[in-house]
């Protein structure tokens, strides 16, 4: 099963955490933002593949 | 995957999801999303398996086969409205929460109408028919 995706998505998650501190540190915030929605999506794109197949599975069980 | 996986891996998502809500919550809550459609996929072989000694068994007792697929279908409606409620419910959204098992709810008496015209029918039979007309 894809339990390293939870593991992959927590990673993004804190790089995301570190490099935006990092950023408004250094005076720039607007791409502190530009990376914390980057890796928003990134993350957001591996869940939507997961929430596909679990939606298409359910589909198919339960003939809906 | 058994029980003990399943644990394991909520644990651990659910304290990964925690240490990432100071800094950025939707990723927090991307990973209980996750989470819990792994442990949903790995449960859902179960569910095949019943449902078709489920519904061997139901063909064996003559009971018409067009009430199964409603069951299934109710089945799988609340199987999502259920897992939709309860994800917006913990992003902190409740009228939308409230707003999907209320549109749940109108699906499903859709879906299981011809069942209550199915029961009237054998209530009226049952009556000897002066009720019919």
């Amino acid at each position: 099963m894809e339990v390293d995706m939870i593991f992959k998505i927590a990673a993004i998650g804190i790089i995301v955490a570190i490099l935006n501190q990092l950023l408004i540190r250094s005076g720039r915030e607007e791409q502190a933002l530009l990376t914390t929605i980057a890796g928003l999506i990134v993350a957001l794109m591996m869940i939507i593949t997961q929430i596909s197949d679990l939606f298409s599975t359910i589909k198919t069980t339960f003939g809906l | 995957m058994n029980i003990v996986s399943i644990c394991a891996l909520a644990i651990v998502s659910s304290v990964l999801s925690i240490a990432l809500k100071r800094h950025n919550q939707e990723l927090s809550i991307l990973i209980s999303i996750g989470a819990a459609i792994i442990i949903l996929l790995s449960v859902i072989e179960y569910i095949l398996s019943s449902i078709d000694s489920v519904s061997s068994i139901l063909a064996k007792a003559n009971i018409n086969s067009a009430y199964v697929t409603i069951l299934l279908k109710v089945m799988g409606i609340c199987f999502l409205t259920e897992f939709t409620c309860d994800y917006t419910k913990e992003a902190g959204l409740v009228a939308l929460s409230g707003n999907i098992a209320l549109a749940g709810k109108i699906i499903i008496l859709i879906t299981s109408l011809p069942m209550f015209s199915e029961v009237l029918n054998i209530v009226v039979k049952l009556s000897g028919g002066e009720l019919s007309d």
